[in-house]
């Protein structure tokens, strides 16, 4: 951030700010592999929290703190609810099976 | 007597015509891929298809044709025009489907159109959104050529007769915000085209990018000649990696042929198409923060006045327009005001597209005439609650709104308040919810929403979100008192008075709604 406001000419905490105002954007670094879930209403509609829950006891800091399991307010694709998140890959209608398949084949679970 | 433009578009039609030629006689395999269904595996079907595709068809990757209940879909059209519509592909049906000229009947649907009324959305998951041609040859920028060859006061007007509103959830007439810009002097101006679709439920713009980007990409260069504008920005969503590469293949396309550029068709205006993307947050998709963060500023609103049409990107005069808006404008300019105006209500021309989702039978996509009732959206053409269970409510128009109970479904979708209480079309996201979800609940997730995104700008907003969730969660969880229902009310009419932007204005609206609808319950647990 330091860097950018220099090459930029404004200052550090103006960098700050932007860094920080965005959802996109991160100042820390993320675990390995994360999974999102879908909380918004079309996917709680779908049983998503019952989702979250089994994916939080089944899979969260699997791996040796390698995998993350996080909540997102909606996936943009409601129709095929729920949805989840590994890494950059969306799964529609997504099940506790299909995660930890995809958690099994992408880490040494 | 033909415009240049009409001269130009029909050489470009020409020559598409004799490069459809060489498909006439062979088997068209359309397998749609969009966002959402490339999640259910469309895109591993269409790689299957593609290796083993015979040499007498050809396949066509298209955008989706918002039966999302029954996706990954396959259409295969013979060249005697015979139809098979494909439901719920897998790999594994792939040999099937080829083979036999494919008929494995129970993987056959029925026609998911049937009781919509496509304008905005015909051909989506029918055309090729990366052909220019198949645009062209289904009609395309035909309203375009139109426009080029009238005045531009002409186009405002006949825009402004269509009656035609911002389907960006403020409904502001289009055709009095393109005369604004134009009006207002200034050395250049700017048109952004507003993809932002942060909003919780809504699904739309990423639909219609995905489908029938040249639409939009039209719609956009029609409102840039009008309002006197000579470059266009397109402001697409963070996560919508499918839609940006969609749009910008159709950007270049169209500027390879001429449409875009120097001299567009002949007609001696110019005009550039740049692509921008966002970087997370429902906050952004306000017009003025759009601004603000394509400006590379934090995502906060700017204080109005002036309107952008004033003083918008870089200081200048700047027309902001939803990418639904922009692609209802061809239709406008190619069968002319009052053929468009034919549709709709007395209050609302056209109609609107609504991302249906919930626990329902048939979600997806639908486009439907102004003035249908919620009752047939969500029974008629979403199919009715999952497994007939009973209706608890429905989320309209998103955080900003509110949920409406099973007795109001007759209301008629319109722009601006649809009940007195707060809730509202907004971009048209419909959401029901059965009786296996607390309504209570769903609203205390919509007003946390609204906590986590306020961008911090207004105190009123930043502060007062938070403490209704706070309040909320009281009467959840059974500590709640007659007083946190008091707080309710009074922090929702605050962060809505004293906020600058649409989200803090209308962040009150779960809670208003709630305690309209829902009071007995909320009253009931506030007695603990």
């Amino acid at each position: 951030m330091e860097v950018a406001g220099w090459h930029l000419g404004i200052p550090s905490s103006e960098v700050y700010g932007a860094a920080t105002s965005y959802t996109e954007l991160s100042t820390s670094e993320p675990a390995s592999h994360v999974i999102k879930i879908c909380t918004g209403l079309g996917c709680r509609a779908n049983g998503s929290l019952e989702l979250l829950e089994r994916t939080k006891q089944e899979l969260d800091s699997a791996d040796d703190g390698n995998v993350a399991v996080e909540e997102v307010p909606c996936g943009y694709m409601c129709a095929v609810a729920p949805v989840a998140k590994w890494d950059h890959e969306w799964i529609g209608r997504a099940t506790i099976d299909d995660l930890k398949a995809i958690a099994r084949e992408a880490t040494s679970i | 007597m033909t415009s240049h433009a009409q001269r130009a578009l029909d050489a470009l039609k020409a020559s598409a015509t004799q490069r459809a030629a060489a498909h006439s006689d062979m088997t068209r395999i359309v397998v749609q891929v969009g966002h959402c269904s490339a999640a259910v595996g469309a895109d591993q079907v269409a790689k299957a298809l593609a290796s083993q595709v015979p040499d007498s068809s050809y396949i066509v990757t298209t955008g989706c044709d918002g039966a999302c209940y029954d996706a990954p879909r396959v259409v295969v059209t013979s060249p005697d025009g015979a139809r098979s519509t494909f439901s719920g592909v897998k790999t594994e049906h792939v040999g099937r489907i080829l083979g036999s000229g494919g008929l494995p009947t129970q993987y056959e649907s029925a026609d998911p159109y049937v009781g919509q009324h496509r304008i905005v959305l015909d051909g989506c998951g029918e055309i090729d959104p990366t052909s220019l041609d198949e645009y062209l040859l289904a009609g395309g920028y035909s309203g375009l050529a139109s426009a080029l060859a009238k005045p531009q006061e002409k186009v405002i007007d006949e825009v402004k007769a269509s009656g035609l509103r911002g389907r960006g959830g403020a409904y502001f007439p289009a055709g009095m915000k393109w005369e604004s810009a134009r009006k207002f002097p200034s050395p250049d101006r700017y048109l952004v085209v507003n993809c932002e679709e942060g909003e919780p439920g809504i699904f739309k713009d990423r639909h219609l990018m995905e489908g029938m980007p040249h639409r939009i990409i039209e719609g956009a260069l029609i409102a840039a000649y009008a309002a006197g504008v000579h470059s266009i920005y397109i402001y697409i969503n963070a996560e919508a990696d499918l839609s940006t590469e969609r749009m910008k293949q159709a950007v270049d396309q169209a500027a390879r042929a001429g449409i875009i550029g120097e001299d567009v068709l002949g007609s001696g205006y110019n005009v550039s198409v740049t692509l921008r993307r966002g970087a997370g947050g429902y906050v952004c998709g306000e017009e003025t923060t759009l601004l603000n963060t394509m400006e590379g500023d934090r995502r906060e609103p700017r204080l109005r006045p002036p309107f952008p049409t004033e003083a918008g990107l870089f200081g200048r005069p700047t027309v902001i327009n939803n990418a639904e808006t922009l692609a209802s404008v061809p239709v406008i300019m190619a069968h002319g005001a009052a053929a468009f105006a034919e549709t709709g209500s007395e209050k609302a021309t056209g109609t609107k597209v609504i991302s249906l989702s919930g626990a329902l039978e048939r979600p997806g996509v639908v486009e439907v005439p102004m003035g249908t009732t919620l009752r047939e959206i969500v029974f008629g053409l979403g199919g009715g609650i999952i497994g007939g269970k009973a209706i608890a409510g429905v989320a309209v128009g998103g955080p900003s709104s509110g949920i409406l109970p099973d007795s109001m479904l007759e209301t008629a979708i319109a722009p601006g308040m649809l009940h007195e209480s707060g809730v509202m079309l907004g971009a048209g996201g419909v959401i029901a919810l059965d009786e296996n979800v607390d309504v209570l609940e769903a609203v205390r997730s919509l007003a946390k929403y609204n906590a986590d995104e306020s961008c911090g700008k207004c105190t009123p907003c930043r502060e007062g979100t938070p403490r209704m969730v706070d309040a909320l969660d009281r009467l959840l969880s059974g500590a709640g008192s007659p007083g946190d229902l008091d707080e309710l009310r009074g922090l929702a009419e605050v962060v809505g008075a004293a906020s600058l932007c649409g989200l803090g204005q209308a962040a009150g609206g779960p809670i208003n709604s709630a305690l309209h609808f829902f009071g007995d319950e909320l009253a009931a647990l506030a007695k603990g």
